[in-house]
This record gives structure tokens, C-alpha cells and sequence, in this order.
């Protein structure tokens, strides 16, 4: 008991008790907005890695059926020459079964492709992306099928990963926030913790402590109801993480991310609640020597 | 020989704010292991000499030497230091509710980093030395007035001070008990501690023999002197 008891009595303050509460939330805060910050870089670079070795060209596919059975003769011959091209890992027409598949959502099930001006589509898979392949798909697409159209994702995909760059940097802008928010929290908790205390503190001081050992006893209870809240806010967050996996693995969907994290980035979180304990337990070092220099 | 008062005042005046003065061009000069009293109406003074004295104001205007230093030029470290050499006894005691008598006593020690082992030998037989030794851990809320007092005494003279400033301790005593604490106060004197008491009570501050300065209305008068003292004794002896 002699000595393992904090001189200036912290624990009893109000301001003590919701301490922890408030920390705990900005670190769930924080937590969520850092996985979403690193789910939409994940997010991005998938998508980044999944298309832009990908090209699709569009053929429109004429009006009669005889039109269309002459260009499908074209395009079986332009695939060939694709195929020769270096770096060009796959070429290949999508099949009816396929793009009935990607017009289910529109047109229904059973739809006679036949019967509708709807364009064929040749996908292209390079091994590697450069400007000499694209230059040679697109010149030869131009020659032997004029009509056709290369789409190689970089409008969309640049808008996306645009968005997903703005949503990644507000996420950060948001834990910084936080952790502002946070330092503030812990200046108002100590300068009440002081203001509440100001006789004892006074003591102290006139008998000689000097301010850092005063600030050290606001800065370890800073730091230890921080750490309380902080661990209790990651697994609140930890929890709820678990949850979107959970319903997003049932909606199984290629587009949609996935909540699942690697060693490192479970370290980075970690980090959070650590970090938010050590910036309360400096603020409050700080705010303490602040207001203990006014003392004479 | 090298004359180094511990204490010495000049020319000082303090204010508070914008106020008027409240000590008024005070010149006292405390030599080391004297003895004095300080008496004076509620509200003449005192608290604040001794205020100054224990380094919780700085003097408005004047020169304020302790140990042999100004205390204007002292930094916040050295400033830390010398406090340490001083026991404050506070009217109210402004003892921690939370701790033991032991841990109350116990603080300016454990303020300067003394191993733990050592300040429990040391409290323990400084408070059985003020007959505390049953209540070692008892909280100040369960302890009467007249042992809280001992346990703010013990509090004042365990890092053994050079400078011992008691604030109106005898207030809420008994003229028997009061006499004996100032008993207790010539017991430290003669093992060199200076001791300056600031008291109202004039008839019992009168019953021992120490030089007595007189607060009035913020100016600090010298009513009785070491020298009419060795005076009054020699012909007295006579």
C-alpha cells in the first residue's frame, strides 16, 4: 500500500470516469476510419491490378443476322492476330451464354441475342501492359474491323480510383481529427483534474516537488485510463469488423471489399489505442508544467 | 567572521493584484537557529510574511534573501530545492484525506526519491516520537484536531528543515496544549532549526522568552529584541 498510491487522489474526479468512455470511442473512430482507409487502398490497387492488363473491344454487330454472322467471321480472324502479338495472353470473344450473363440484370433471362443489335465483345488479356501492345492491338483492330471501339478501363477506372484515393485521405483526415479531439479531451479532463486539485498540487510544489514530479502524476493517469479506453475501443472496433466480414462474405461479391487484414495492418491498429495513450499522457505533461510554470 | 543571515527582508513591500500593500517596506533580518514570534491582529500580515517567507508569493518591490540567496534569481530548480529546506505548518494542516498519517508525513520525502524502506523507518519513529505510533495508518478524517495537528508537525520537520514556519498553530488549541507545542517547537530550536510561529495570542506568545516582531496594518515592528531579552535575563539573574 505505502507508496504504490497516487499522491494526488485523480481517481476519484468525475472527469476520471468518463475519461476512458470518450477515448474509447475516438479510437473506435479512428479504428474504423483507418480500415477503411486501407480496405479502399486494397480495393483500389485490385482493381488497378485486374484491369489494367485488360482490354475489351467493343464490335457492333450490324443489323440482320447475316451482318452479323459476316463480322463474327472477322473478328474469329482479328482474334488469331491478336494472338500473335507479344505479350497478349489471351484473346477471345465472349460467348452468348456470357453476355446474356452480363445482361441478366437488365434484359431477363432467355433473351435471343440474335434478335437485338447487341454488340460482340472480345477481351483481351495482355501479360504485361505497354504502349507498344496497345498501339498494336489498336492499329490492327483498325484495319481489319474499323467499327470497333477499345475500351481499356482507364476512364473508369481512373474516377475510381480517384474516389477511392479522396475516401483513403478523409479517413486519415478523420483519425487525425480524432486525435486531436482526443488531446483536447485529455487538456480539459487535466486542467480540471488541477483545478480540482489545486491545493493539493499546491502542497506539493511548496514543499519542494519539483514539476515534473507533480506532472508525472497527472501524466501516468492519463495514460492509464487512456490505455483502458483505447484497448476497449479497438475491440469494440475488432467486433464490428467481424460483423461487415461476416455479411459481406455472405453477399460474396467481386466488387464489393473485403474486411480481411493482414500482420501488418493488425499492427497499425494497434498502434492506434497505443498512440492515443501516449499523445493523452504527453498533453496531459504538457498542460501540467504549462500551468505549473504561472506557479512562483 | 562570516555573518550569512537565513533569512533577510529589505525594502520589500508585497501586493496582491492591483490592491493596496499589504506588507509595507519590511527590513527583518533572521539569523540561523534564532527563534521568533510574529503576533498581530487577524488579517495585520502575518500569513503573508510567512508566505514569502516559504516561497508561494515573490515581493512585489524590494529584496527578498534566503540561505544567503536572492530569491529573484533563483530558477525553478534551485527554487525547488530551497523549499525543501523549509517545514511549513499550515492553520489548517492541509492534510491529503486519502493517505495515511504515515503517507502524509511520508510526502516531502518521497518527493525527493528516498528509498520507501527508509522513509517508513523514519516516519514510523517520528510519528511515535509526537505519540502518533498507534495511528500510523489511520486516515486524517478519523483523527481529532489536536493529532492531526501532530501529524501536520511531523509532516513540517521530517526532511529535517533548516527553517521551521508555523502559521497560527496553536489556534484551535488549548493554552495547555498550545504551550507545550511551542514546547515542542524550543525542543527543535535547540537542535538548530530556526522557527518562526506567527500567532494572535500575545499572552501566550509573551510567556516565552524570543524575539517578537509586531504586524500592523502590513509594517513590521521589532517589539522585542534578542538583546532586551539577554538584557531582561542578566538582571533578573542580578
Amino acid at each position: 500500500m505505502f507508496g504504490s498510491r497516487n499522491d494526488v487522489p485523480l481517481d476519484k474526479d468525475a472527469s476520471s470516469r468518463f475519461l476512458p468512455w470518450l477515448i474509447a470511442v475516438m479510437v473506435y473512430l479512428a479504428t474504423m476510419s483507418l480500415i477503411v482507409a486501407l480496405t479502399m487502398n486494397k480495393l483500389a490497387n485490385r482493381w488497378d491490378q485486374g484491369l489494367s492488363n485488360s482490354l475489351t473491344i467493343q464490335v457492333p454487330a450490324g443489323q440482320s443476322p447475316a451482318e452479323r454472322q459476316a463480322i463474327e467471321k472477322k473478328t474469329a480472324l482479328l482474334l488469331q492476330e491478336f494472338k500473335k502479338i507479344p505479350d497478349v495472353k489471351k484473346a477471345e470473344m465472349l460467348t452468348d451464354g456470357e453476355l446474356n450473363k452480363l445482361l441478366e440484370p437488365w434484359l431477363g433471362k432467355d433473351v435471343v441475342l440474335h434478335d437485338l443489335p447487341i454488340p460482340l465483345l472480345i477481351s483481351i488479356e495482355l501479360s504485361q501492359s505497354s504502349a507498344r501492345t496497345l498501339d498494336a492491338v489498336k492499329v490492327l483492330t483498325a484495319e481489319k474491323l474499323p467499327t470497333a471501339s477499345i475500351d481499356d478501363h482507364q476512364r473508369w477506372l481512373g474516377n475510381l480510383l480517384g474516389l477511392a484515393k479522396i475516401i483513403g485521405t478523409v479517413s486519415l483526415l478523420v483519425v487525425l481529427l480524432v486525435g486531436g479531439a482526443a488531446a483536447l479531451m485529455v487538456i480539459l479532463v487535466t486542467r480540471m483534474g488541477l483545478a480540482i486539485h489545486r491545493q493539493v498540487v499546491e502542497l506539493f510544489h511548496l514543499m519542494g516537488a519539483q514539476d515534473a514530479y507533480i506532472a508525472n502524476r497527472f501524466q501516468l493517469h492519463a495514460l492509464k485510463l487512456s490505455m483502458a479506453g483505447g484497448f476497449a475501443g479497438l475491440l469494440l472496433a475488432g467486433l464490428t469488423i467481424a460483423a461487415f466480414s461476416t455479411l459481406l462474405g455472405q453477399a460474396n461479391s467481386a466488387l464489393l471489399p473485403s474486411f480481411t487484414l493482414t500482420a501488418t495492418e493488425w499492427g497499425l491498429l494497434l498502434l492506434i489505442p497505443v498512440g492515443a495513450s501516449l499523445v493523452a499522457m504527453i498533453t496531459a505533461r504538457l498542460t501540467v508544467l504549462r500551468s505549473l510554470a504561472l506557479m512562483p | 567572521m562570516d555573518f550569512k543571515p537565513l533569512v533577510r527582508f529589505q525594502d520589500v513591500h508585497l501586493r496582491y493584484g492591483n490592491g493596496p500593500d499589504v506588507l509595507h517596506q519590511v527590513n527583518l533580518t533572521l539569523e540561523p537557529g534564532s527563534f521568533h514570534f510574529m503576533v498581530g491582529p487577524s488579517g495585520a500580515g502575518k500569513s503573508s510574511l510567512l508566505r514569502l517567507m516559504y516561497l508561494a508569493h515573490r515581493p512585489t518591490t524590494g529584496r527578498l534573501s534566503l540561505f544567503g540567496r536572492d530569491v529573484s534569481q533563483l530558477d525553478r530548480k534551485e527554487t525547488s530545492m530551497l523549499r525543501r529546506r523549509i517545514g511549513i505548518i499550515f492553520q489548517d494542516f492541509r492534510l491529503l484525506d486519502h493517505l495515511s498519517a504515515l503517507e502524509n508525513v511520508a510526502l516531502p520525502l518521497t518527493i525527493t526519491g528516498m528509498p520507501l524502506e527508509k522513509v517508513r523507518r523514519n516516519v514510523s519513529e517520528l510519528l511515535a516520537w509526537v505519540g502518533l505510533a498507534d495511528n500510523l495508518d489511520s486516515k486524517p478524517p478519523t483523527l481529532s484536531g489536536g493529532q492531526q495537528q501532530r501529524v501536520a508537525i511531523a509532516r513540517a520537520v521530517i526532511g529535517r528543515p533548516s527553517l521551521l514556519l508555523a502559521d497560527e498553530p496553536t489556534g484551535n488549541l488549548d493554552d495547555k496544549i498550545a504551550e507545550r507545542l511551542l514546547f515542542l517547537f524550543e525542543e527543535l530550536n535547540k537542535r538548530g532549526t530556526t522557527i518562526v510561529v506567527a500567532s494572535h495570542n500575545e499572552a501566550l506568545v509573551n510567556r516565552f522568552n524570543h524575539p517578537v516582531f509586531k504586524i500592523i496594518n502590513g509594517e513590521v515592528r521589532l517589539i522585542r529584541s534578542a538583546q532586551t531579552i539577554e538584557q531582561n535575563t542578566e538582571s533578573g539573574a542580578a
